[in-house]
């Protein structure tokens, strides 16, 4: 009789000890929240790992926000808690106006919000084509809050997807005084030498803002030599 | 029963006549604590107290805080244990990697001079001085601040929590950028009459105090005036950070009367103890027995116990004396060649013919060294440079010559011999992928100790860390002369230049190109350089995190032997340049590095700071 509790105690404390590494952690985080950085329901094409978009949320001891990076198509996404949220634009650090006033992020499941913002300049109306050994590109600035100037663009030529003004096999510059917004620029590209070579190279127009690290892009596309 | 309870009675009885007797029983002083009063009135252990409080001083890369820093920039990689190589591959400097938020320091040092003026029984004047000592320590801790976070909360009082739930009244906003830097120079003005501590390289004396200002005007004035005239300027709607532009001519007439009053009262003079213009300029910082440069220095001793492991982690791998470590911080090529000829011409090696169709052959593996500034030989060890009367040989392996064009054929070893019987990797390397041995071709010298033992485990370094000396006073003094239009400027750079080798007047006029090369080359290991890129509002073009901008990458200058029998050219050196092979990203500096994070959990407990620009 006496061997039996102690046997059934023994059950019970594997059983606890067992049952004790559930109660002790917290439950992952299991919503989704996704979306986009948009101008006039049009993804911004932007640097990856460059611009950062924030999360708060109030009610904890512990205020800390929670960075967001934005992919180079302007997409996002980050797993949280079911929760009320605020989401902040970091100010200085997207190519877009500051904007003092916060979204509310409700996430109950998965949650798709579009952030709209208002860039300085936007380019349009890009096409690039190969000619002989030169890249013919055409493409539009426009300014849309062009108060603050246009220091240059740029014609980014590398040899991966993630091209940008800082991974890029090649440079072709543009300074803003031959820009006129909203009129097309046409130029001549020369093919860098280390690219030349390739069956495939990918090519991005960037924008830049004075006094604005990052620049507005467009969608990376790739040229086929 | 009775007899025990009487027992315990007269017991008791007798415990408390025993201690009655001893009336003080619980006001005994400890055996093991200092008392206040025991402490502010005891010149020795307020000296005690002051060495700690300089000991704690922050610096970003010194010889024992953040070392390994010194390769985090242009001036350097890191080629040691392989476990570091992180610092090849930063892939962008960290928002918060200068941040400094060092409030207990602070707090201690308004504490002790809280004590002093309320505890002390000292005579005025010893309180006077050791007060004024501790206002110079707590106005360097702010300039530290100020450098990296932009304007931060003056705090000149111990703050005291009053437990009523309601912490706001301790809770001070960000003063300006500008304030702070006032600060610091007003402080050091107020305790310069009172400091005393004359001739001291350690502790603060009226030099220091006009050193710290020389600095610190300076680096204000370039904020001003760089800042403004960025297409965007950074700044906050507070000034937080920011200075208006129309106070630069004034902090840049401070900066240059504080040079000035060292290089005419201070006594000290140039280091020019050696012939040897490039031992010489080594000794100049190593040196500390009647060394008459160093106005500053952190000091290490050997009989006390107080040394640094800072040359047996960077000593050329072929003169190292212990089994490992060694060859940590290895120069790149980028600063080698910003060392001039003496000519006057730029700094560039020549490796191949002006066609570029041949390589230029050198006799010996050190030619093309020849004729440089002498501040390149006491700075960086280049191949077969001396060190600890030895030399150090370099070669990454040989260049055979097949009938057409070279093979370049290289070892997986070191101190391997080609087929001939010469040498093919020498035992200093360079080496592409074994740790511990040079990357770039090049080992560090400055601050390197050459006493022997020194690189060994058992007895260390006690080379000491200088914090201020006169060569970079004339450079400030240069610079700030310069940016008031003053002719005189270049003057001030020849003098450093003369010591290095160049002819009197080397110089005959001066752009603020000639002084971004002169303070590289000269303060080259002195935690400068991130210093200066940023308050000259460079940074972020010098270091773009473009693999194709020079300035961002690390190159290495490896030495070949030609193998080519019967040929005039065999057994001679020819150099290949390349981006060094363990370099992996470029350096990136953001605009959002400016000024440093400030973290969250600082603004949680003070809502009334406010972020940096970009965070």
């Amino acid at each position: 009789m006496k061997l039996k509790s102690i046997n059934t105690y023994l059950i019970l404390l594997i059983g606890l000890m067992a049952a004790s590494c559930d109660f002790d952690n917290f439950e992952e985080p299991k919503s989704t929240l996704s979306g986009r950085v948009v101008y006039n329901g049009e993804p911004l094409g932007l640097r990856s790992n460059g611009v950062q978009l924030e999360l708060w949320q109030h009610g904890y001891d512990l205020f800390q926000k929670i960075p967001v990076y934005v992919d180079q198509d302007g997409s996002f996404s980050a797993v949280l808690f079911d929760g009320d949220y605020k989401m902040t634009l970091l100010r200085g650090n997207g190519p877009w106006m500051d904007q003092t006033d916060s979204i509310d992020v409700q996430v109950r499941g998965n949650q798709i919000v579009d952030v709209e913002v208002q860039p300085y300049y936007v380019l349009s109306n890009t096409s690039v084509n190969r000619n002989g050994d030169n890249l013919s590109v055409t493409f539009t600035v426009d300014g849309v809050n062009a108060d603050r100037g246009l220091e240059h663009a740029s014609v980014y030529m590398g040899r991966t997807m993630l091209t940008d003004a800082v991974r890029n096999d090649g440079i072709f510059n543009v300074p803003a005084d031959q820009i006129e917004l909203g009129t097309p620029v046409t130029i001549e590209v020369p093919i860098p030498g280390n690219l030349s070579a390739r069956s495939e190279i990918f090519v991005r127009i960037g924008a830049k803002t004075v006094g604005i690290p990052e620049l507005v892009y467009t969608q990376v596309e790739s040229i086929t030599l | 029963m009775k007899f025990f309870k009487r027992y315990i009675l007269g017991l008791t009885l007798l415990s408390m006549l025993s201690t009655s007797c001893d009336s003080d029983y619980l006001e005994l002083e400890p055996p093991n604590i200092l008392l206040d009063d025991q402490v502010w009135n005891d010149t020795k252990l307020i000296t005690g107290v002051l060495s700690n409080y300089y000991d704690r001083l922050p610096a970003h890369t010194s010889l024992t805080t953040g070392w390994a820093d010194f390769a985090a920039y242009d001036e350097a990689m890191w080629s040691g244990y392989s476990g570091n190589d992180g610092l090849n591959n930063i892939f962008s400097y960290n928002f918060g990697r200068w941040s400094l938020w060092d409030y207990g320091l602070i707090r201690d040092i308004n504490l002790a001079i809280d004590k002093l003026n309320t505890v002390s029984e000292l005579s005025e004047d010893q309180k006077t001085q050791f007060l004024s000592e501790l206002r110079f320590i707590r106005a360097y801790v702010y300039f530290e601040h100020v450098k990296r976070m932009g304007g931060v909360p003056l705090i000149t009082e111990e703050l005291i929590y009053d437990f009523s739930g309601d912490p706001s009244y301790l809770q001070y906003p960000r003063n300006t950028e500008a304030e702070v830097y006032d600060f610091v120079i007003s402080e050091m003005e107020a305790i310069m009459p009172t400091l005393g501590n004359n001739g001291s390289q350690t502790r603060a004396n009226r030099f220091t105090a006009l050193a710290v200002v020389s600095r610190a005007a300076l680096y204000a004035g370039s904020l001003a005036k760089y800042n403004s005239e960025m297409g965007s300027p950074i700044q906050l709607p507070g000034g937080e950070v920011g200075i208006d532009p129309s106070r630069a001519e004034g902090y840049y007439t401070k900066s240059l009367n504080a040079s000035k009053t060292i290089l005419e009262e201070g006594g000290y003079g140039l280091y020019n103890a050696n012939p040897d213009l490039g031992e010489n300029f080594y000794e100049a910082i190593i040196t500390k027995n009647g060394n008459p440069e160093v106005i500053w220095a952190q000091d290490y001793l050997l009989s006390a116990d107080k040394r640094h492991g800072f040359t047996y982690d960077n000593v050329a791998r072929s003169a190292r004396e212990d089994n490992l470590g060694s060859s940590a911080i290895t120069p790149g090529l980028g600063l080698v060649e910003d060392f001039q000829y003496l000519d006057g011409s730029s700094g560039e090696l020549k490796t191949h013919t002006e066609d570029g169709s041949d390589y230029i052959y050198y006799d010996e593996v050190d030619d093309i060294f020849e004729n440089k500034d002498a501040r390149l030989y006491g700075t960086v060890i280049y191949p077969g440079a001396s060190f600890r009367g030895q030399e150090i040989f370099m070669q990454a392996g040989v260049m055979v010559w097949n009938g057409n064009s070279y093979d370049r054929i290289e070892s997986d070893g070191l101190a391997t011999e080609y087929e001939d019987g010469g040498v093919l990797v020498a035992a200093g390397g360079p080496h592409r992928s074994i740790q511990e041995v040079s990357n770039t071709g090049f080992y560090l010298r400055k601050y390197v100790d050459n006493a022997v033992g020194a690189s060994t485990r058992g007895i260390r370094s006690e080379v000491w860390w200088v914090r201020f000396r006169l060569g970079e006073i004339y450079l400030n003094a240069a610079e700030a002369a310069f940016e008031l239009g003053m002719p005189e400027a270049v003057d001030y750079i020849n003098v450093l230049r003369e010591r290095a080798g160049f002819g009197p007047n080397s110089l005959s006029s001066l752009t603020m190109e000639d002084i971004m090369q002169e303070r590289r080359v000269e303060l080259a290991f002195e935690d400068h350089v991130v210093w200066d890129y940023k308050r000259w509002r460079v940074a972020h073009e010098k270091w773009d995190g473009n693999t194709s901008n020079p300035e961002s990458m690390i190159y290495s200058l490896y030495p070949y032997r030609v193998v080519r029998p019967g040929d005039p050219r065999d057994g001679k050196f020819v150099f290949v340049r390349s981006v060094a092979p363990r370099f992996r990203a470029p350096r990136f500096f953001q605009l959002g590095n400016y000024y440093s994070f400030i973290g969250q959990d600082i603004i949680d407990a003070n809502p009334k700071i406010v972020r940096n620009p970009f965070h």
